[in-house]
């Protein structure tokens, strides 16, 4: 059987295999991982799935099924070029890379057809961080790779495990299946812009989602968070945080923003209340830990599954796609939302992308 | 300010019902914690993997997933299947019907499929053979100085004490094994080491625990193991030491650690 892939020739940056991720496997120790920027890897999955349709549309439960969940290659500041050895669509979300086949500029968010023998190159982006490289069917990197504990997504720390294959570079062949040779040929009209789908259900435009500057991200208040003061809640809220160059797919990281007017000797969080949060606990994706220099940590999607950090509250997941593009030196601030205005928007988020 | 008073009102207590030991708070768009008691303790650890295993037979494929540690209990759950509140009024009647046959004295074994049965399993404790380095190239020596007591005194308190594993997490297989008696207890180290080697016993305050592969790491390390701390065949993977299970070390010489450990990897 002949086999299909896209070589890496070229890569300067990070890239990884991602989807959804495995939250079934926490209890084991792994990391829940998957795509960074849910936005834009579903979107990846969308665009692809209307452009060709093979498979049936099915409205069955979103959240386990294997639709839109094709893995991805998940690209970190671009600056990577691959070589197609087959034909296929692809799609590419996220960032924006300027990318290029063979040296001819095309469109993000859009789907595109490779030749054998086609060239496509990522740029740096100029903002944000995370770009998808879709297919249908998905990548993998290796040959008939079966996904581990019900994913294929890659975790830095888990890499050493060796249930992943192994971590992209210069040389990794990304295979698809025989399902991606396109089925007609292609001509620019045949493109299909995610803005642009006639679908039942609305879209959201790039634009409209990501925030153009600073991010106020809707926090669920935990325990912890309802037995500060007042006075002590609203310094929080009031606070405004600068993301730290050490920030990564495994947390962000914080710092307060100095300001003329703010006292560095109030402390947010007493030693009292501290103490009482001390023992190691099941930690979740957006939680935002509160050491005790008070820089926040946002728990992102490669996340351990312990931590032994005071929680404030949960950052809404809608909120955690938009801050996964954010940059270190990006600004953010905290604001309150409740646990059903939350859920309201994540179902809404899915709905649009599935 | 009324952001607040709203929030409170999202909150779920369990205060009012009397029988049960948690109180249950909605994280995520998609989990609860279960919390109980912030402390380590044996009798309260049971209970809460029994509710545990519990509340994943009864609630079935409404649960995706459930993470316990000391005092706590994650539970993610599909909200596009159940509404939190009825996901919630689910686990407090698995709870409150624990409780009840727990004070009744109920005997759980007589039903085979209920995962209750299991306790009796974590019974008997895994024993894992450690070479206690003494030629110091970890940190041996230094915890023995920090806590005022002569090398062989460390090995002989870590080894003579009972460990009961309360959590998994950190890195696949790796298991939070608790207590440390109280004289080899000491804060995590001031700067994490990068390099942590595959099968490093180590100890931080109240907890011992085994690395399952080489990682970074802030915990002191005392000695090693030739044993894997996980096998994986058929697409599964088996920690093992696992949440619940007791665990003895037991000091084994250099030469046994090395015949060991080539056994191992034959």
């Amino acid at each position: 059987m002949k086999q299909n892939f896209l070589e890496i020739i070229t890569m300067n940056g990070q890239a990884s295999i991602q989807d959804l991720g495995r939250l079934n496997a926490q209890h084991l120790g792994f990391s829940a991982s998957g795509a960074a920027d849910e936005f834009a890897f579903l979107s990846g999955n969308k665009i692809i799935t209307k452009e060709i349709s093979i498979k049936p549309q099915h409205h069955i439960a979103k959240i386990n099924n294997k639709l839109g969940n094709d893995a991805a290659i998940e690209i970190t500041l671009g600056q990577i070029s691959f070589k197609a050895n087959a034909a296929c669509n692809i799609a590419i979300t996220g960032a924006d890379c300027q990318a290029k086949i063979n040296n001819m500029t095309i469109n993000n968010w859009q789907c595109h057809q490779l030749h054998a023998g086609d060239i496509i190159d990522f740029a740096m982006p100029k903002t944000q961080l995370h770009s998808y490289l879709t297919i249908l069917g998905g990548f993998t990197c290796q040959t008939a790779q079966q996904p581990w504990l019900g994913s294929l997504a890659q975790t830095v720390n888990e890499m050493a495990l060796g249930f992943t294959g192994e971590a992209l570079r210069v040389g990794s062949k990304l295979y698809f299946s025989t399902q991606n040779q396109p089925v007609a040929e292609a001509t620019p009209a045949q493109t299909t812009q995610l803005a642009s789908l006639k679908a039942n259900r609305p879209t959201t435009a790039p634009a409209l989602f990501y925030p153009q500057q600073k991010l106020t991200l809707r926090v669920m208040p935990s325990r912890l968070f309802l037995q500060m003061s007042s006075a002590q809640q609203q310094q929080f809220l009031a606070t405004e945080y600068i993301i730290s160059p050490d920030s990564n797919r495994m947390g962000y990281r914080l710092h307060v923003k100095p300001t003329k007017t703010s006292s560095p000797d109030k402390k947010i969080l007493t030693q009292q209340l501290r103490s009482q949060y001390l023992l190691s606990m099941p930690v979740t994706y957006g939680m935002v830990q509160f050491p005790d220099n008070e820089q926040p940590i946002i728990l992102m999607k490669e996340r351990q599954t312990m931590g032994g950090y005071p929680v404030l509250g949960t950052v809404m997941q809608t909120d955690l796609f938009r801050l996964s593009q954010m940059r270190p030196g990006g600004e953010v601030a905290f604001s309150l939302i409740t646990h059903p205005q939350a859920q309201q928007q994540l179902q809404a988020f899915y709905q649009k992308l599935y | 300010m009324s952001n607040n008073r709203e929030s409170i009102n999202a909150k779920v207590s369990n205060s009012t019902q009397g029988c049960v030991n948690f109180t249950l708070d909605l994280v995520a768009e998609n989990a609860l914690l279960l919390s109980w008691q912030a402390k380590i303790s044996l009798t309260q650890h049971n209970e809460i993997i029994a509710l545990q295993a519990m509340i994943t037979q009864q609630l079935g494929e409404l649960i995706i997933e459930t993470v316990a540690s000391y005092h706590c209990l994650m539970v993610y759950y599909c909200p596009q299947l159940s509404s939190s509140l009825q996901v919630i009024d689910k686990i407090n009647r698995v709870a409150k019907n624990a409780s009840h046959k727990h004070s009744n004295g109920y005997h759980q074994d007589n039903n085979p499929n209920n995962k209750l049965t299991h306790q009796a399993d974590h019974g008997h404790h895994i024993k894992i053979p450690v070479y206690y380095d003494r030629e110091q190239q970890w940190d041996l020596a230094d915890v023995a100085k920090r806590c005022n007591m002569s090398i062989d005194e460390v090995i002989k308190q870590h080894s003579a004490h009972t460990y009961h594993g309360y959590a998994l997490g950190f890195t696949p297989g790796f298991c939070y094994l608790a207590s440390l008696p109280k004289s080899l207890q000491l804060p995590r180290k001031s700067s994490p080491r990068i390099k942590v080697p595959k099968g490093a016993v180590a100890i931080a305050e109240q907890q011992s625990a085994i690395y399952p592969i080489e990682s970074p790491g802030g915990w002191h390390i005392i000695g090693q193991t030739p044993l894997a701390m996980y096998e994986s065949h058929n697409g599964q993977f088996n920690a093992s030491i696992q949440v619940g299970q007791n665990v003895q070390f037991y000091a084994i010489s250099k030469a046994e650690f090395l015949a060991l450990q080539q056994g191992v990897a034959e």
